[in-house]
């Protein structure tokens, strides 16, 4: 009997995710749209962070000395310039073209200066348009001049620095914020696919038929919820095929990627059709979906661990399943440990976020009758 | 009655008054598409408003060991650098917050330190990074440098450095990073609000089968299209105003007297421009929901690509060059000229290809919705 009613429920959950599945087929242009929507998040995100924080700079050399050229190399590893040399002219119309956001003189009497223990006042040019580029600026030039002293005259400046890293290698802005940006791709997807198919029986009132019938509306529930799923999955596809083959960035543990993809899958799509149930209306929730993403994506950690923001952001990120999702991905993508629940704690937070909107859907989808 | 129908100009406008009356009524039954529409950029501010005070500003665990005056100094340099939030906590509790993640890096200065110096050896400062993101590991290798540099012009007269940098800004004022992403998000508001206002309101026509009565009823086309492209460019004003507005009143921007007029100017040309392309896309797809999902891809397509999350002149150049095609590129360089610096330069250019980018989309969409009601 159990096994029987077991099987029905089952078969009542297949039936709507089929269901859902052939619907999301019939309306093509909205599901190849939404299919590509997480491809393209993850491509304009990438967009943003392709500059890094390296301040295209033209370097005027009027003079080309031994001391010169030393100070230009120190420029160039002071992980702040992306430099070119340029005539006096040139850097100018670039700077006023908005094509470079500084220019560095070093004057004609450089080196005959340093030689002879002679003060020497090197120009800047900034455009300072934005303080956060503005002030890398302001650091990296006294930076530069100080690790010039420190190589051309170690007998003068003593002090340097002894940098010992936690990781054997860095990683770039791209592979981890690639990492963190598939996240936000699947939450755009999972939330839209489940959305939109759960407030299109509303729209259409069709929901009036499914609540009627006999079959629990849990069943009915977790029906939607996979029939999105695998709509989903065909995004999914494609956007780990963009961030491994396009942008080279390669799990480190493939197993815990797609179970960490699954689960965030199940939780988006819960959280859809919990939208979708709640406001009725497919616009909205679409609108809703892709707009909110991205405050969500600014503070749930993206661009690094929470614990290095404002407290207030670390609170926020903390109410969302989507900062949880960042650390679990960012240890199955790079092995980092980005807070101290560590992974098995991360995806037990996950599991009760999924269980709780999964309980909330099926708690309201009882009390819309 | 009869000058009304004797005067075709009369009657042009009067029927897109009330088709824009319409769909503004219709607009505002819709209070969650209200907030769709605006709540997403209001909570974006808000968000690079908290996560400006953390910029450029790690968290990092200072370690002094050396009880010389040398040492001290160090420990004041870096202090005084201010691109940290420093915990001064000894070597054990550093290890645990590095740990943690409480901090980015741990910064020691040896118990030798002030000893090496007085014996003119040369002194290191040790620096345990965090190294999981470039981003804040390249904030870390610039900033204890930065300090040491501090250190040494500390000593004045004494300092062995004689270069000095001599800076010139190219603008009056330092504009700080959360009101420099204003600007891109009151142009990706007016965008978006145009583009499903205008789209939203003339795809209903089709999927709610009221297109016809429009093609039945004695007016012109122009005047169907005029109408909802003034809804649709009407709600995106008023909606980029209140933004400005709020801006204003926080102090994020500072434009006086005729630069008011130059942001205005901007913001109804950019209005227009998501109106019009809005109609188009509404006339040729005749359904919402792809409406919707084409427009929120345009918008933010536009929004990136136009450098609305960073500053152009820091993007590669290829992506610098697709910038210059897009209109919102010069709406954005508008608003701030006039909003930050009172500035005109390059209003003219930047009007003419807001107009122009206006006009051939109120031309692509009168096309579409034509086009729609010869099918």
């Amino acid at each position: 009997m159990v096994t029987q009613g077991f099987r029905y429920q089952f078969h009542v959950m297949w039936a709507c995710a089929c269901k859902d599945f052939r619907v999301a087929l019939t309306d093509r242009l909205f599901t190849i749209l939404g299919l590509f929507v997480p491809a393209n998040v993850l491509i304009l995100m990438s967009l943003f962070v392709l500059s890094g924080s390296q301040a295209p700079t033209a370097v005027v050399m009027q003079e080309s000395g031994p001391y010169a050229r030393a100070f230009y190399q120190a420029m160039s590893q002071a992980h702040s310039f992306r430099l070119q040399v340029s005539s006096p002219a040139q850097a100018e119309q670039l700077i006023a073209a908005g094509r470079i956001v500084a220019v560095v003189t070093i004057p004609a009497d450089f080196d005959d200066r340093v030689k002879n223990s002679q003060p020497v006042q090197v120009r800047v040019e900034i455009n300072n348009l934005n303080t956060d580029f503005t002030n890398d600026i302001r650091r990296a030039i006294p930076l530069s001049i100080t690790s010039f002293y420190a190589k051309a005259f170690p007998n003068l400046v003593s002090v340097t620095v002894r940098e010992t890293d936690l990781y054997p290698r860095d990683t770039d802005y791209l592979p981890y914020l690639s990492v963190s940006i598939l996240v936000i791709a699947l939450m755009m997807g999972g939330t839209l696919q489940a959305g939109t198919a759960s407030a299109r029986e509303w729209e259409k009132e069709t929901i009036k038929e499914l609540l009627l019938s006999p079959a629990s509306r849990l069943a009915i529930m977790l029906g939607k919820m996979l029939g999105a799923l695998l709509v989903g999955l065909g995004a999914t596809v494609i956007v780990l095929v963009v961030l491994v083959l396009l942008l080279g960035v390669v799990p480190a543990h493939w197993l815990e990627t797609a179970g960490a993809t699954l689960l965030s899958l199940l939780i988006f799509n819960s959280l859809g059709t919990l939208l979708g149930t709640l406001i009725k209306r497919r616009m909205p929730v679409v609108a809703l979906t892709m707009s909110l993403s991205l405050p969500l994506f600014f503070i749930s950690g993206a661009f690094g661990p929470i614990s290095f923001t404002t407290p207030l952001l670390q609170h926020i990120a903390r109410l969302f399943p989507v900062y949880y999702q960042i650390v679990v991905m960012q240890h199955a993508f790079h092995n980092f440990n980005l807070n101290t629940l560590g992974l098995a704690g991360n995806l037990l937070v996950l599991c009760a976020f999924a269980l709780g909107l999964i309980l909330l859907v099926t708690w309201h989808s009882n009390i819309a009758t | 009655m009869d000058k009304k129908a004797n005067n075709p100009i009369l009657e042009f406008f009067l029927a897109a008054r009330v088709i824009m009356t319409k769909d503004l009524q219709v607009w505002l039954r819709q209070p969650v598409m209200l907030v769709a529409t605006i709540a997403p950029a209001l909570v974006l501010l808000l968000v690079e408003m908290l996560a400006a005070q953390a910029v450029g500003r790690s968290p990092v665990a200072l370690v002094i060991q050396d009880g010389g005056l040398q040492g001290a100094r160090m420990a004041q340099a870096i202090q005084d650098a201010d691109v940290f939030r420093i915990q001064q906590v000894d070597a054990n509790k550093a290890q645990t917050l590095l740990k943690n993640l409480d901090v980015v890096a741990v910064v020691t200065i040896p118990a030798d330190f002030s000893q090496r110096l007085r014996a003119h050896q040369p002194a290191v400062v040790d620096v345990t990074v965090n190294n999981l993101n470039l981003d804040f590991t390249n904030d870390i290798r610039r900033a204890v440098p930065d300090a040491i540099t501090r250190y040494y012009a500390a000593q004045g007269d004494q300092s062995p450095i004689l270069i000095h940098m001599e800076e010139h800004d190219l603008r009056q004022h330092d504009i700080q990073m959360f009101q420099y992403a204003v600007l891109p998000v009151v142009l990706l508001v007016l965008t978006i609000s145009g583009l499903i206002s205008g789209g939203n309101a003339t795809a209903r026509e089709w999927e709610s089968a009221t297109v016809k009565e429009l093609l039945l009823a004695p007016v012109p086309g122009g005047a169907i299209v005029a109408g909802k492209v003034l809804a649709g460019f009407l709600t995106s004003f008023a909606l980029g105003g209140l933004v400005l507005m709020a801006a204003y009143g926080l102090g994020w921007i500072y434009p006086q007297g005729i630069y008011w007029l130059d942001a205005l100017l901007v913001v109804g040309l950019t209005s227009l421009l998501g109106a019009s392309l809005g109609v188009a896309i509404g006339a040729a797809l005749q359904h919402i929901m792809p409406v919707i999902a084409v427009s929120v891809n345009l918008a933010f397509y536009l929004f990136f690509l136009a450098g609305g999350m960073g500053v152009l002149a820091f993007e590669p150049v290829w992506l610098q060059n697709i910038a210059a095609f897009l209109p919102l590129t010069y709406g954005n360089h508008a608003l701030q000229m006039a909003l930050f610096y009172n500035s005109a330069d390059l209003l003219g250019r930047d009007v003419l290809v807001l107009g122009i980018s206006s006009l051939v989309a109120l031309v692509l969409g009168t096309l579409a919705v034509r086009r729609g009601m010869a099918k």
